[in-house]
């Protein structure tokens, strides 16, 4: 038997390159990019998912078939603070039910707190591995993560002002099948360094006091750009400056911990509230008090924790007069809906800035 | 020749032309049901208008369309303007009404709530993945009675005792009603009932968090319906106004828009003797599929859109 495995997790943001990096530089697995997702992900998902789970696990059930399809024989799934925590073990039940033959890797099963726990998890994708230099890998592949997070966040802080149009877009198109190849730290930091310079050098046009947005919400759909029909894209061509705190380098790499962020936000809510509630609060107020036009929050329908946080956003809202839209997404592909509540979303912010 | 200005509102359920002067005075107005033909309403629409308009004394300079169906009523018409629906309510009702707080709107398949500060709109809500609580219902439930959905009003407004009807779900609604009339309630209670079930739908879903301050507007089609608006005013315990235009007030911030706006382009009324019709195609260069919607106007293609990335960009 073949012990090399084919290792692939379901599609999540922009971050499978540095999955894939740290499978491939820090185990004897190889990894295997199934496509982006695209309407069809959405409808095998669907078609397979029970029917008012949220959306993330039918995409992410979806990207799985599609891994497997692509020569996956291993699948890498998540563990997770909320429901997401349980889609694993589901996910590959049905996946059985439906006659593929592959291996699971459910980390929730290995998430306990405990190192050694931690290490069966690295094992069992490769036993023979070695640990320093899995590490090693660890270390540069959440760098990664963190090279992606700081150029998605320059990306759309300014792609909406450029003079010329596309070419935020194409340095960011590079930058990313950059990281998609690098295979050691340098190539990492020179692809890095590189979308740095040719970002800042792009000629902006950006009005003293841009209208500024802030995107919050659940954190599988408010990162991926697929999940949420693109809503940072949109929102950047009217010409916004969008700002989106939750990402992987602020809520898991660089978190400063339920409790010390619970603390900052204690007049708004009394308890913790879940995965990723405090830190929405927490941001939801650090936007309106640095005087952003408005704030969209983003949730896939059914979403528990999301909605605990909306009450605590409408207070936010009144206090602080800012406006805030809500969206919630299900398996619809059609962004007409969305397009009229962003374009009058805009308007209002625009046309409100201008009165005030 | 005085300049004047065409604003277009199709709606899933109904299609509303206005043409105003430069002081928003309507000189031309018209309602029609769209009845799934979005293009066939705009041009029965538009040969209405011109009948009620006096072509020697004004041209028309600038378009603006509104409503669902924007984009392809834009297409068509060639609009100067193409803008969202809340927009359009928005800058239409605060023209109209400068010291308005709080606008309800209540149309076919969607309800909304815009919020207005000092003639601004400040926060606004639509309803999401549900239709219940909007005209949608109200006329399922004129069917289910046999009577016709105008009449629901003046029915309503006979009633003493309205019978408490669900209100959380069109479905539920739906069976709690059926159980209630079989049960032995009378039909004005039940269509009292009904108007109530809307009402607090709509504050529950799309009002759920605003602060709803007088003055209040009420517009869309089912603002014509007197039954809802007394059972508004009896819940959020103020007066609400109903504009004669109200249900026009879509075309009206169209066409106020496109007035604004400086783009101009002098409207050609044959377009109601060409031949438009629309043809969806599937993109096919992956696997997204997105289906893209070509209009064509006597046989040539004039726009098309639908494609979601630079690979269906270049459609021919």
């Amino acid at each position: 038997m073949d012990l090399h495995r084919k290792i692939s997790f379901p599609r999540i943001a922009r971050y499978n390159c540095a999955i894939k990096y740290i499978i491939e530089m820090g185990t004897g697995a190889s990894y295997i990019m199934q496509p982006e997702m695209t309407k069809r992900t959405m409808e095998i998902g669907t078609k397979y998912s029970p029917d008012y789970v949220c959306t993330p696990f039918k995409s992410s059930l979806g990207s799985m078939i599609e891994a497997l399809e692509a020569g996956a024989d291993t699948i890498l799934m998540t563990n997770g603070l909320c429901r997401l925590g349980y889609y694993g073990e589901l996910q590959e039940q049905i996946l059985r039910d439906l006659g593929y033959r592959f291996d699971f890797i459910n980390l929730s099963e290995y998430v306990t707190g405990k190192l050694k726990d931690y290490l069966k998890a690295v094992k069992r994708i490769d036993p023979k591995v070695k640990l320093p230099r899995f590490l090693l890998a660890l270390k540069d592949g959440l760098k990664m993560g963190e090279y992606v997070d700081n150029i998605t966040e320059e990306y759309y802080k300014n792609c909406g002002f450029e003079v010329t149009k596309g070419e935020y877009k194409k340095a960011f198109r590079q930058f990313l099948s950059k990281m998609e190849t690098a295979r050691s730290r340098g190539e990492m930091d020179a692809g890095y360094q590189a979308a740095l310079q040719t970002m800042g050098q792009i000629p902006v046009d950006k009005p003293e006091k841009p209208l500024q947005v802030g995107i919050l919400g659940e954190f599988f759909t408010v990162m991926d750009a697929f999940s949420n029909l693109d809503l940072e894209q949109h929102l950047a061509d009217m010409g916004v400056e969008v700002h989106r705190w939750m990402n992987v380098k602020n809520r898991m790499l660089h978190y400063s911990g339920e409790k010390n962020l619970n603390i900052k936000i204690r007049d708004l809510c009394s308890y913790e509230m879940g995965p990723t509630s405090t830190a929405n609060i927490w941001c939801a107020r650090e936007y309106a008090e640095q005087g952003f036009d408005g704030l969209i929050h983003v949730k896939s329908a059914g979403c528990t924790p999301e909605i605990d946080v909306m009450p605590v956003l409408q207070n936010i809202s009144a206090d602080y007069k800012i406006p805030v839209l809500y969206l919630t997404y299900d398996s619809q592909t059609s962004d007409v809906g969305l397009m009229t509540r962003l374009e009058a979303f805009y308007d209002m912010i625009r046309m409100r800035k201008r009165v005030l | 020749m005085e300049h004047a200005y065409l604003g277009i509102d199709v709606g899933s359920i109904s299609t509303k032309g206005v043409i105003i002067d430069k002081d928003n005075r309507i000189l031309s107005s018209e309602y029609r049901w769209t009845e799934g033909d979005p293009i066939g309403a705009v041009k029965e629409l538009v040969r209405s208008l011109e009948a009620g308009f006096d072509k020697e004394k004004y041209k028309i300079v600038a378009t603006g369309t509104t409503g669902s169906a924007r984009k392809l009523a834009g297409t068509i018409v060639g609009a100067t303007m193409v803008k969202n629906e809340i927009t359009a309510h928005a800058v239409g009702t605060t023209t109209f009404y400068p010291e308005v707080r709080t606008i309800l709107e209540i149309g076919g398949q969607d309800s909304k709530i815009i919020l207005v500060e000092n003639g601004v709109a400040v926060d606004y809500a639509m309803n999401t993945l549900c239709a219940a609580g909007t005209g949608a219902f109200l006329s399922s439930q004129a069917k289910r009675l046999g009577i016709e959905v105008e009449e629901i009003g003046d029915i309503a407004l006979r009633s003493k005792h309205p019978t408490p009807i669900a209100a959380r779900c069109t479905v539920f609604a739906e069976s709690d009603l059926v159980h209630k009339i079989q049960n032995g309630h009378s039909r004005e209670d039940i269509i009292a009932g009904v108007c109530n079930a809307v009402v607090a739908n709509y504050l529950n879903n799309v009002g759920k968090g605003k602060k709803i301050e007088s003055p209040i507007v009420f517009q869309g089609g089912v603002s014509k319906n007197t039954g809802v608006v007394a059972a508004f005013e009896r819940t959020l315990g103020c007066k609400v106004i109903v504009d004669e235009n109200g249900h026009l007030m879509g075309a009206l911030g169209a066409a106020i828009l496109a007035k604004k706006s400086g783009n101009r382009n002098e409207f050609d009324f044959s377009m109601e003797e060409m031949e438009f019709h629309t043809r969806e195609v599937t993109c096919g260069r992956c696997t997204n599929n997105c289906e893209i919607i070509c209009v064509y106007r006597n046989g040539q293609m004039i726009d098309f859109w639908g494609n979601r990335c630079e690979r269906g960009a270049n459609f021919k």
